[in-house]
């Protein structure tokens, strides 16, 4: 009875503890939510009066509008190639034995050690010497190194959801490699190549520090937009930007999430 | 003589040389050895599967028998020797060009087609008309008793119905062989039978060459033509299912094949095929061949399977001592568990299969007894090194 | 003869766009590296000859505090998302209702894919002077004048947790998930109560996850760049914001990349530090 009684205040006493965190966490978003329709210009709590004028605001605002679409066709681009390198990178690092593997990971997995301004700085000098600084190219390329990673880690999480046996017996039943490929592979592979290039597209959108070295006026994306904005200003201008982001991010994850488990690219899902 | 009714090749002498009175295999493997880093998964390895034969590679897990079929298959590349598929060297071909079928223990369903669609993939890779594919599908899911399944998915089915798409899969592209992959381990005893009965049936009928691998000595026995017995990468013994029961050629083999106990024994004499060994007070004759390194006195142990003991009150003619130990209830048989008197060197427990439920009134354990040890049936092999 | 057996079919094709990448990554790196080796020419982005005066540049009192408290905020940042991470991790992985179990995943792991401008500006609403904290604190009567949070270690620290939060749960959630239930029911079973069964099993096999989930979120913290800029407002020193003023401020590229590669020999030195001191510990969770 008594132990009964512990067990259950623990219970609760952990619950009560688990959503303050969890409130901590959804915090800054509710709170810029609110202020993003405050009609103040000066941050304020509670808002006075709403309204949506710092919408329209961010909408017409010449930096937001050319980062965004600077940032649509960035993250367009670095998230397909990302997607493509890291595919194939996955099977062959999934299936096959080649010599400097294990050297040809560590470099590519490095992003996610290795500071972005570090990278950013690194690419940055290297566009510069040779004459390629603040171009498109730069910093699609800068995109695509900083969210390999996360493609190849899901695309090889997918690969080991797929039986090998059933490439083996396509080709018993003579399907040359290409076929196997196409006929087999590829679609099973399907839900993992989406959830990949989805997860690629939201952090590429969402790239900030690496960015902010290898843009440039003509080729700043959004973030660095908005942290130009940041620095300068100070209404609530950014707080709309914040929530439509939000929500966009949103969204995207709950796409994601209906192609392949978040908890499966995660890897928390309780064992059985 | 029992060496000589069964197939081991290679003549030591002449490896390779074709045997010219004999027709074409439908598989055969001259010499070929699988390494795996510094593993031999194969030992040099010599084997003919007849045409329209059914062939059983019997082992524990880990003997090669895996490595042996997807050598065949070509998933696995040969270190060395040389394999055929009818006239065709195929040591070098991939798997996607050997005509081969096969069926995986989990069958490898392609999940994202339906099941028409998977039995005729290999139809669509050859490029046939639509017409001919949908005919050949027809009929192959007639042969495997699933007409009306064609358009479910793989996981609309029972265990039982996935194997027979996929074994229908690997029919429907007539192949030269037929491959089984331990494709009963995944169902439940009753199915497992039916199954089996149903699989020999349909190779009887097709006559199609098969390679079926288990680690199951009883399936291997009811289902084969023949049965290789492996064992750490080696070909222990090739021989029918009776060869490899009543005449085993080495103690693994012996071990292996059936239920069977161990008696502690010792060669006495040797005259010509037939030797004779000592357990305890009694005298048996066994094969010869196996105990051609033995010395006279030498210890050997002495294969009894346990339907062949007998159980008579102690001191009795012709039996060991013993004591009951324990009475097992099987159902359509006892197993009474007997160890042997420690006066018996190396004695151990032995098991006697009684049939019907007598043994169980008569002998409570403790009770002691005499062993009855037949005249015939016994082999006998130089103790383990 | 038939043509050999190719046992890996397409392996150029697979692994020359990542070569290609590799390679990009190298070159960038190895750009840092020369122009930490080369000097500084004022008002131009070449450089003059080989030199290591950039090194003892580092020497100087500013870099020396940035180094120092860099470290300081990225392992007081990594403990306290530790501490706030675990019971959430905890929560997620053990939680059988499938709907709280979402719920929880969603709401830890959105903030992962925010990127930081977002976050951090949303820091500034709630952490400034007029912002959330302060107006609910003074709405309440319990304080007067604004506490200072903007600018300060504290701020800095608090919207750092914030941002290492979902990693840390991933990845601790991840080493819960592989640890089967029955061991801490067995321990149950043996007489442990819950606390006793958690801390004498569950937390000693999840240390893996622990040390991954820590120096993980040390080095997010290290690379985190937004936070300290805006909310530690030029108060706050650390590695990344002296970077930036010297390579795009000053256009001073070869100091910047020598203080790149200081920090990320002191970032991953730490970390090996951090995996050789848990060593033990490790041994301890028996895997």
């Amino acid at each position: 009875m008594r132990r009964g009684l512990s067990t259950r205040l623990l219970g609760i006493s952990g619950k009560v503890l688990v959503g303050l965190i969890l409130a901590f966490i959804v915090l800054p978003a509710l709170v810029v939510t609110l202020a993003a329709f405050n009609d103040r210009a000066i941050l304020s709590f509670p808002p006075a009066k709403y309204s949506t004028r710092w919408f329209t605001r961010a909408l017409t605002y010449r930096d937001f509008q050319t980062g965004l679409w600077n940032s649509l066709v960035v993250t367009a681009w670095a998230s397909t190639i990302a997607l493509v390198v890291g595919t194939g990178f996955a099977i062959a690092l999934k299936r096959y034995a080649f010599r400097f593997k294990a050297g040809l990971e560590g470099v590519l997995l490095s992003p996610l050690i290795v500071p972005h301004f570090t990278i950013g700085l690194g690419l940055l000098v290297l566009a510069t010497g040779i004459g390629a600084a603040r171009g498109f190219a730069v910093v699609v390329l800068t995109h695509v190194i900083v969210v390999l990673p996360f493609v190849i880690r899901s695309v090889y999480i997918s690969l080991q959801n797929i039986d090998e046996r059933l490439e083996l017996a396509a080709a018993s039943l003579g399907a040359r490699p290409g076929r196997v490929l196409g006929t087999i592979t590829l679609p099973l592979l399907a839900p993992g190549l989406v959830s990949g290039w989805l997860f690629a597209a939201i952090l590429s959108f969402n790239e900030f520090t690496a960015s902010l070295f290898v843009t440039g006026q003509a080729t700043q994306t959004l973030p660095v937009a908005m942290y130009g904005y940041v620095r300068e200003f100070a209404d609530p201008t950014l707080a709309a930007v914040s929530v439509i982001y939000i929500a966009v991010t949103a969204l995207a994850l709950t796409v994601a999430n209906t192609f392949l488990g978040l908890g499966k690219v995660l890897n928390v899902e309780q064992g059985r | 003589m029992l060496s000589k009714a069964v197939d081991l090749s290679p003549p030591a002498s002449l490896p390779g040389a074709a045997v010219t009175d004999r027709p074409t295999p439908a598989v055969r493997l001259d010499g070929v050895v699988k390494r795996f880093g510094t593993v031999t998964a194969l030992e040099e390895t010599w084997l003919r599967v007849e045409q329209g034969e059914f062939l059983t590679l019997l082992g524990p897990s880990g003997c090669g028998k895996t490595t042996l079929l997807n050598l065949m298959a070509g998933f696995l590349e040969a270190d060395a020797g040389e394999i055929f598929i009818g006239d065709d060297l195929v040591t070098a071909t991939p798997p996607y060009e050997r005509e081969i079928g096969i069926v995986f223990q989990n069958y490898a369903l392609f999940p994202h087609m339906s099941v028409a669609k998977n039995v005729g993939y290999g139809l669509r890779m050859r490029g046939l008309p639509k017409r001919e594919i949908a005919e050949r599908v027809a009929q192959a899911l007639a042969l495997v008793k699933l007409t009306g399944f064609a358009d479910r998915s793989p996981r609309q089915l029972s265990g039982g119905q996935q194997q027979r798409v996929a074994l229908a899969r690997a029919l429907v592209i007539r192949p030269k062989v037929l491959l089984l992959d331990e494709p009963f381990s995944a169902l439940d005893k009753n199915l497992r039978g039916a199954m089996q009965v149903e699989l020999k049936e349909i190779q009887r009928r097709l006559g199609v060459t098969t390679v079926f691998v288990t680690h199951d000595q009883g399936e291997a026995l009811s289902m084969s033509d023949r049965i290789v017995v492996m064992s750490a990468g080696r070909v222990r013994q090739v021989g029918t299912p009776d060869q490899v029961y009543r005449h085993p050629q080495d103690r693994f083999v012996a071990g292996f094949i059936g239920d069977v106990n161990r008696l502690p024994g010792r060669l006495e004499s040797r005259a010509g095929e037939r030797a004779t060994v000592a357990i305890g007070d009694l005298r048996r004759e066994v094969e010869a061949e196996a105990l051609r390194d033995c010395a006279a006195g030498a210890a050997v142990d002495v294969f009894v399977r346990p339907d062949h003991l007998g159980v008579r009150p102690m001191g009795e003619a012709g039996t060991l001592p013993a004591q009951v130990a324990a009475l097992v209830y099987q159902g359509s048989h006892i197993d009474l568990h007997a160890d042997l008197h420690p006066d018996l060197a190396g004695s151990g427990r032995v098991v006697v299969r009684m049939p019907g439920h007598g043994a169980l009134a008569t002998y409570a354990p403790g009770t002691p007894v005499g062993l009855l040890v037949p005249q015939g049936g016994l082999v006998a092999f130089p103790p383990e090194p | 003869m038939t043509p050999a057996i190719r046992r890996r079919p397409f392996l150029p094709l697979f692994v020359t766009p990542a070569v290609l990448v590799a390679v990009a990554i190298v070159a960038a790196m190895a750009a840092i590296l020369r122009y930490s080796l080369h000097a500084y020419v004022p008002g131009s982005l070449d450089v003059g000859g080989l030199t290591l005066e950039n090194f003892s540049d580092l020497g100087r009192p500013i870099v020396l505090r940035a180094l120092r408290d860099t470290v300081l905020i990225c392992f007081e940042t990594a403990l306290i998302t530790l501490i706030v991470g675990y019971p959430v991790a905890y929560a997620l992985v053990r939680t059988r209702s499938l709907f709280l179990k979402s719920v929880i995943l969603v709401t830890a792991v959105t903030p992962l894919f925010l990127g930081e401008v977002v976050r951090t500006y949303a820091w500034t609403v709630v952490l400034g002077n007029s912002g959330f904290v302060n107006a609910t604190l003074r709405q309440l009567g319990l304080i007067e004048r604004p506490i200072q949070l903007m600018f300060t270690e504290l701020g800095v620290i608090i919207a750092l947790v914030h941002v290492t939060l979902p990693v840390m749960v991933i990845m601790l959630a991840a080493a819960l998930a592989h640890i089967d239930r029955d061991y801490e029911r067995a321990a149950q079973s043996l007489g442990a109560g819950p606390v006793r069964a958690f801390l004498t099993v569950t937390l000693p096999l999840s240390l893996p996850g622990v040390v991954a989930g820590f120096t993980t979120a040390f080095a997010w913290t290290f690379s985190a760049f937004a936070t300290p800029q805006v909310i530690g407002g030029g108060k706050v020193g650390v590695v990344s914001t002296l970077v930036y003023q010297l390579g795009l401020s000053s256009f001073n590229f070869p100091v910047a990349a020598s203080l790149s590669l200081a920090g990320l020999v002191l970032a991953l030195g730490t970390m090996w530090l951090v995996r050789r001191a848990a060593r033990p510990l490790e041994a301890l969770g028996g895997h």
